[in-house]
């Protein structure tokens, strides 16, 4: 899905290796995936229906899932991780716009090295360093008091276990901006040159070469990194975790916490939730997916 | 109206100068080619009269007005590139439509312009094709309609009929000279194929290392060439020098016929292009000038190619006779009509 | 004009991706920093003593025990994904959009999940609490991202070159390690750096099949955070991202600007 559009060219009419062949090269990685990522989830689907060897909880069935979907705390948790998600990636989708285009044209080595450079930060260091900077006797809340603007810790907006999610956003922001910018600008320096001076002799001004050539190049590498990046953000655990407030969590947050207790029974039920994340992010995937076929069938991109 | 007139004009990259002081008329109407070896800075001229590059010097008019300082977006030229580089996400109609829709036409409008040039170009029917699924002519045709919807006045085209095969090219050719003359646009065509520049052009500008050479009807130019490597470029050969004198020309192997021509008296550079010269099999009691004995024999199918050693050096010749074998002894007799005298450099 | 816009969006990317470094650098040499003071009292290389002293067993254990993790996984998923990688890029054959959602799920299912239900079956396999079930949780997801790598090298990459090379007398084996892997040599190294990247930074499927007994770094870090030592919580911070800046100067030394596209 991530790198079909813009290659297999030529594999149409290259005779193949032949069935054996193709599965000499392709048994061993097929097989991991298969029996660890599926098997994974399969194991997991059959536990959070209630299979526990040992433990005595014989009836297969969707009750947890139903314990899950009905809890009160499920829908306010779903909500929020939504909310984070949407977000995060909505700013770090139209940030990254704007840094493509600025970075297309610049050819500084440096600043490229620079701007990659949060690709290789992990999530977690972010989060350490967002709550160094953010929290309430924070780095800028020290620089808020050296202004004078503010008298104290207490006076200084709450930007770390906030209601409105603002420090996990911005983590997810910092860290995701190069991820997009970098699959944009890749298609933007392959094709977006040249079209764009076929747009200027074709008498299209800047706004309109930015509307209707520079948009629909970067839009399907846009939309499948946004994409990427809001199944990662709905599932994340330590970013949430850190910087989130107690009540109420998001998804994987109350998911981990049930799997987790103490009490061994609410296991299947973070199990449970676990499996609705993922069918959430695949449902995503696929809706989004379909909705940009339509939208290129009917010729019409964004 | 569509006269462009450049003048004076110098481009450069750095320090360095790839075009130098290019002067050039092209008139209302005209189709006029600029011809010259890849590397030679046609590309370059194109794209500083199409405004993607800036000039270093000179002046650009366009029906008597200078364009300088004008966006390309501003400027009334419209250029088709060497690739047809369609936008991939518009369907054929979306992509002549293209130009129409940012000087917000009227949609009617439109339309109708888009169909009319659908049938200039032979593209009716593939109006809602995506553009991957046209062939490469078909893609060259969408590009040139997309370009000519806008009634531009000077359409510049860059090499549009490189990519495509031979058989194609020629097709395309006839195309473009159609258009060209149903519509009466002002057309400056770049190439590096001497053929295309002479079948096409009204007039051609020949341009070698960054200089213009010579501007002229494709008959002057193949046949009266300003200097030897303007004739070199057209496939000229067999260069010799000599003295005027009246109306000979006198090698120091031999002197030929020339009739009347400029600066008697003076050194000159002579050349005769192989198919001019007259080959034949050497007679016992020859009294030709030029007689010498075949080192090789390229037959080329319509016409045969032999190079013969003379005393004086060798000669090229390009004859429709299929009846020599290296090792013949054969005279040259050079037509005093055919040769052609520069003076030295 | 130009090059002022230039200077400007290299500064903005400077500062925006310098900013968060700048309280984890200062925290990680501070002695005494209180609030509200915009900069540390006192400097002090105690958080540094801490980790290399009295922690120091630990912290090394866990850079070792979060170096072979990582490292091994990246050799697996590579060995399997140049293989899986060349019959994508290559071939077109039936199936070939099944293998491709099939590889695009473990890329957007959050590793959460998966961790979760493998747990049980690994407990039954004696794999939990060992390296080894880390290195198979890790794969799951790291296996198919060095797959899509790989996928698009082989994608623009010429076969015939192997068919020239047989053709001049070099054997199978010999194509394979002097034709093949020096030419698509970048792409692995890209896809090694990836899969080595995403099992350094995975924390919550290492603690749920590692079972805490498997501390690498992140796990290490998160119990860390939650003692609430400000220096030493910098100082590994900054031990921890240290390798990925390093492989990151390498890549963008060797293998040119656009190297890192995609990965995360």
């Amino acid at each position: 899905m991530i790198s079909r559009a813009r290659q297999d060219l030529d594999a149409r009419t290259r005779p193949g290796p032949g069935f054996k062949g193709l599965t000499v090269l392709l048994a061993p990685a097929l097989a991991i995936v298969l029996v660890l990522f599926g098997g994974g989830l399969a194991l997991g689907v059959m536990q959070a229906m209630g299979y526990l060897p040992g433990a005595g909880l014989g009836r297969l069935g969707f009750q947890h899932f139903a314990q899950v979907l009905t809890d009160p705390d499920f829908a306010t948790s779903f909500a929020l991780t939504f909310y984070v998600a949407g977000v995060s990636t909505a700013i770090a989708a139209g940030l990254s716009i704007l840094a493509a285009l600025g970075l297309a044209s610049l050819r500084s080595r440096w600043v490229h090295f620079i701007f990659q450079i949060p690709l290789t930060v992990p999530h977690l260091v972010v989060a350490v360093a967002m709550l160094f900077l953010l929290a309430p006797a924070g780095l800028l809340s020290r620089g808020a008091v050296a202004l004078g603007l503010i008298a104290g810790p207490a006076d200084f907006p709450l930007l770390i276990n906030d209601n409105w999610g603002i420090g996990i956003i911005l983590v997810y922001v910092w860290k995701e901006i190069p991820f997009i910018t970098l699959m944009i600008l890749a298609v933007l320096r392959n094709s977006g040159r040249e079209l764009l001076d076929v747009g200027r002799t074709l008498k299209a001004g800047p706004w309109q070469r930015f509307r209707h050539i520079t948009l629909p190049i970067i839009f399907p590498a846009l939309a499948a990194a946004s994409l990427i990046v809001f199944a990662f953000t709905f599932g994340a655990f330590e970013v949430p975790y850190l910087l989130g407030r107690t009540y109420p969590m998001t998804l994987p947050v109350w998911a981990y916490k049930h799997y987790s207790d103490i009490d061994l029974l609410a296991r299947p039920e973070g199990i449970a939730a676990g499996i609705v994340i993922a069918l959430v992010v695949a449902t995503a995937v696929v809706l989004a997916q379909m909705l940009t076929r339509a939208a290129r069938k009917k010729g019409m991109v964004l | 109206m569509g006269n462009l007139s450049l003048h004076n004009l110098t481009v450069g990259y750095g320090r360095r100068n790839i075009i130098q002081g290019f002067q050039l008329d092209v008139r209302d109407g005209e189709l006029v080619s600029l011809l010259g070896p890849s590397g030679a800075g046609k590309t370059t001229i194109l794209k500083v009269v199409a405004g993607l590059l800036p000039p270093t010097g000179g002046d650009i008019l366009i029906d008597g007005r200078s364009v300088i300082g004008l966006a390309p977006e501003q400027r009334d030229a419209v250029m088709v590139f060497q690739k047809p580089l369609l936008f991939p996400f518009m369907n054929v109609e979306q992509n002549i439509a293209f130009g129409l829709r940012m000087q917000k036409r009227h949609p009617a409008e439109a339309r109708q312009n888009v169909a009319e040039i659908l049938s200039l170009t032979r593209l009716a029917g593939l109006e809602g094709r995506k553009v991957h699924a046209l062939s490469g002519g078909q893609q060259q045709r969408v590009a040139l309609a997309r370009a000519l919807v806008l009634k531009p006045s000077v359409l510049l085209l860059d090499e549009p009929l490189s990519n495509l095969d031979a058989n194609l090219r020629q097709r395309m050719r006839d195309l473009i000279q159609t258009i060209q003359a149903e519509t009466g646009m002002t057309m400056l065509f770049v190439t590096h194929d001497q053929s295309e520049a002479l079948t096409i052009s009204h007039r051609v500008a020949l341009l070698l290392d960054g200089r213009l050479r010579q501007v002229g009807t494709p008959r002057e130019l193949f046949h009266q060439p300003a200097d030897p490597e303007v004739a070199r470029f057209f496939g000229g050969k067999n260069f010799f020098q000599g003295r005027v004198q009246d109306e000979l020309f006198i090698a120091d192997f031999g002197q030929f016929l020339v009739g009347r021509q400029a600066g008697n008296g003076h050194l000159r550079t002579a050349t005769v292009r192989p198919e001019d010269i007259i080959i034949a099999p050497r007679r016992k009691d020859s009294t030709a000038a030029l007689t010498g004995r075949i080192v090789k024999v390229n037959f080329e199918g319509s016409a045969t190619r032999i190079v013969v050693a003379c005393a004086a050096g060798e000669f090229m010749v390009l004859t429709a006779q299929d009846r020599f074998t290296p090792g013949d002894e054969v005279e040259l007799t050079l037509p005093p009509e055919k040769i052609r005298l520069f003076p030295l450099p | 004009m130009k090059a002022c816009r230039y200077r400007l969006t290299g500064l903005a990317v400077v500062l925006a991706v310098g900013l968060p470094f700048v309280p984890l650098v200062l925290w990680a040499l501070a002695d005494r920093w209180f609030f509200p003071a915009l900069w540390p009292q006192s400097f002090g290389l105690r958080a540094w003593t801490y980790i290399t002293s009295t922690a120091g067993v630990q912290v090394l254990a866990a850079v070792g025990q979060s170096m072979a993790v990582a490292a091994i996984t990246a050799v697996i998923a590579v060995a399997m994904a140049v293989p899986a990688g060349r019959a994508l890029g290559l071939y077109e054959f039936k199936g070939k959009d099944l293998v491709s959602i099939l590889l695009t799920l473990p890329v957007i299912v959050p590793p959460l999940c998966v961790a979760m239900g493998l747990h049980l079956w690994f407990i039954r396999l004696g794999l939990a609490e060992t390296l080894g079930g880390v290195i198979g949780v890790h794969l799951t997801f790291s296996l198919p991202y060095a797959i899509f790598v790989l996928w698009g090298v082989f994608a623009n990459y010429n076969p015939d070159f192997e068919d020239q090379a047989r053709s001049l007398g070099a054997s199978r084996f010999r194509v394979i390690t002097r034709v093949m892997l020096p030419m698509i040599l970048p792409g692995i190294s890209v896809a090694a750096l990836f899969a080595f990247l995403l099992s350094w930074s995975q924390y919550l499927s290492t603690l749920i099949i590692g079972g805490g007994r498997v501390m690498t770094l992140p796990v290490l870090l998160f119990a860390l955070m939650g003692s609430g030592d400000r220096p030493v919580a910098a100082a590994v911070s900054l031990v921890f991202v240290t390798p990925a800046l390093v492989a990151l100067f390498f890549s963008a030394r060797y293998l040119g600007a656009r190297s890192l596209a995609g990965v995360r």
